[in-house]
């Protein structure tokens, strides 16, 4: 998925409401980042990730909160 | 009009029923007056706010005010009812907005703080900048949401913003024993069962009104061939709540003669025996042998007031559906009765415009229960003026 298809597919989820689509999504997009190095644009998008993720009850917000903790960004 | 600097003059209203004077003008017309009423009788007592039915399942949410403070009812987790002032810590943000069910985390709709349904702060995106979730000057423990004690009674939930009265089990403690034999479980009638009005009056008529039998016979002529105004007594506790009875109360039926079935284990008494008593400030109740309700007064303004109201059975309707067109019927009935009295609390709304109007002549043997009310408020408005005078 380029950059274009994950924009355009996280502001249909946001309209949607889907939550968990939008929580991938973004974990996919800071997965993504991190992957490539960039740390703090990385954990921008686990952020995002697992704050939707926290909202919508998913179980993948505690693999994200330990990610985010691995790098010093949550407590 | 009523401005800090002039406080009404409330010693007539203190005095014994017979000389004594209903609430001045200003404490039915004026926003100084209202905002003086909503810290004195409602903030720093215990005040209606919604039933948990309205809550039923975990996760549920309900946003609801509290003479313009935004509350939000939470059912946890654990099934318990809790109530949080309905603001975000950041940025003061309107937490929720609508009724719902939440999955997880309640998330702030602005920069999406996000806390747990104790309230409990649980994350704080970005706050030390892009992907950085720490600060150290936010820290979490100390900015949770704001809790507001809370009680659930009679499917009623109170709420004391003040956080200093007494424990609820002991403010209300001698309805509580008064209705110790209903001291069971209720059952919301369903859809039917709960019905609001909005009404151009201040919440404090609408208490005035319940709690008098004295316009029964003019207002609610459909009573007369059956509860007379002689079947019925004044309830009068001082400083708690005040109220009417019947010794002639007849329950509904059906069209094949059905009734409802009543509470458990009543005694003789409430055969015919019916109550209906306002729990100052803003709770209405009914107890009846085979069902009850609660009124609750959100006050939008001086003169404007929600009507809430809601009936309660024996038994989970869900689980006789025989019933339900009784229950209908029932619901059909209080609603028409409790419009009766629409005109007059409007009325009396519109009345309390005419300048030389000094709160009114009590007839001593018949407005027992209003005085009582009127005084408690009086007195619970010099004891607000005194605290804030340090005094």
């Amino acid at each position: 998925m380029n950059a274009d298809e994950l924009d355009s597919g996280i502001l249909e989820a946001w309209s949607s409401g889907d939550g968990p689509r939008l929580a991938e999504l973004y974990a996919a997009a800071g997965n993504s980042m991190l992957a490539s190095g960039l740390e703090d644009k990385g954990c921008f998008f686990l952020t995002q990730a697992y704050i939707i993720a926290l909202e919508n009850g998913l179980e993948i917000a505690a693999p994200l909160h330990a990610e985010l903790v691995r790098h010093g960004r949550e407590e | 009009m009523l401005n800090p600097s002039s406080p009404t003059n409330l010693e007539a209203v203190t005095r014994p029923i017979e000389t004594a004077r209903g609430l001045p003008n200003a404490h039915y017309v004026s926003d100084a007056a209202f905002e003086e009423e909503r810290i004195a009788l409602l903030f720093r007592n215990w005040s209606g706010i919604g039933v948990a039915s309205d809550v039923p399942e975990p996760g549920d949410v309900i946003p609801v005010e509290l003479a313009g403070m935004p509350l939000l009812v939470v059912r946890d987790h654990d099934g318990e009812v809790r109530v949080f002032q309905n603001t975000c810590r950041h940025r003061g943000m309107m937490l929720v907005e609508r009724q719902g069910n939440l999955r997880g985390t309640i998330r702030c709709p602005y920069h999406s703080w996000c806390y747990n349904l104790d309230g409990s702060l649980r994350a704080t995106p970005h706050v030390g900048g892009p992907g950085r979730n720490i600060d150290s000057s936010v820290k979490r423990e100390e900015f949770g949401l704001f809790s507001i004690r809370s009680a659930v009674w009679r499917d009623v939930i109170f709420v004391n913003v003040s956080g200093d009265a007494p424990e609820f089990s002991d403010y209300a403690a001698e309805l509580m024993q008064r209705w110790g034999e209903h001291s069971q479980p209720l059952h919301h009638g369903g859809a039917s069962s709960g019905f609001a009005f909005d009404v151009a009056c201040n919440w404090k008529l609408a208490v005035e009104n319940f709690c008098e039998s004295y316009h029964l016979p003019w207002i609610h002529p459909g009573l007369n061939s059956y509860s007379r105004l002689e079947d019925h007594y004044h309830i009068e506790e001082p400083g708690h709540f005040a109220g009417q009875g019947t010794t002639v109360y007849r329950q509904i039926e059906g069209d094949r003669g059905e009734q409802l079935p009543d509470f458990a284990g009543l005694s003789g008494f409430w055969d015919r025996g019916a109550e209906y008593i306002a729990l100052f400030p803003n709770v209405m109740l009914a107890a009846q042998r085979d069902h009850g309700f609660a009124v609750i007064l959100l006050p939008q303004g001086p003169g404007r007031t929600i009507e809430r109201n809601e009936i309660y059975y024996s038994f989970d309707p869900k689980e006789r559906p025989d019933l339900k067109a009784l229950i209908d019927r029932n619901a059909r009935q209080w609603r028409s009765v409790l419009e009766e009295d629409i005109f007059v609390v409007e009325g009396m709304q519109k009345g309390r415009h005419g300048v030389r109007f000094d709160g009114g002549k009590f007839a001593p043997r018949m407005d027992g229960p209003t005085h009582t009310f009127h005084r408690w408020a009086a007195e619970q408005i010099e004891g607000s003026r005194q605290s804030r005078n340090g005094s």
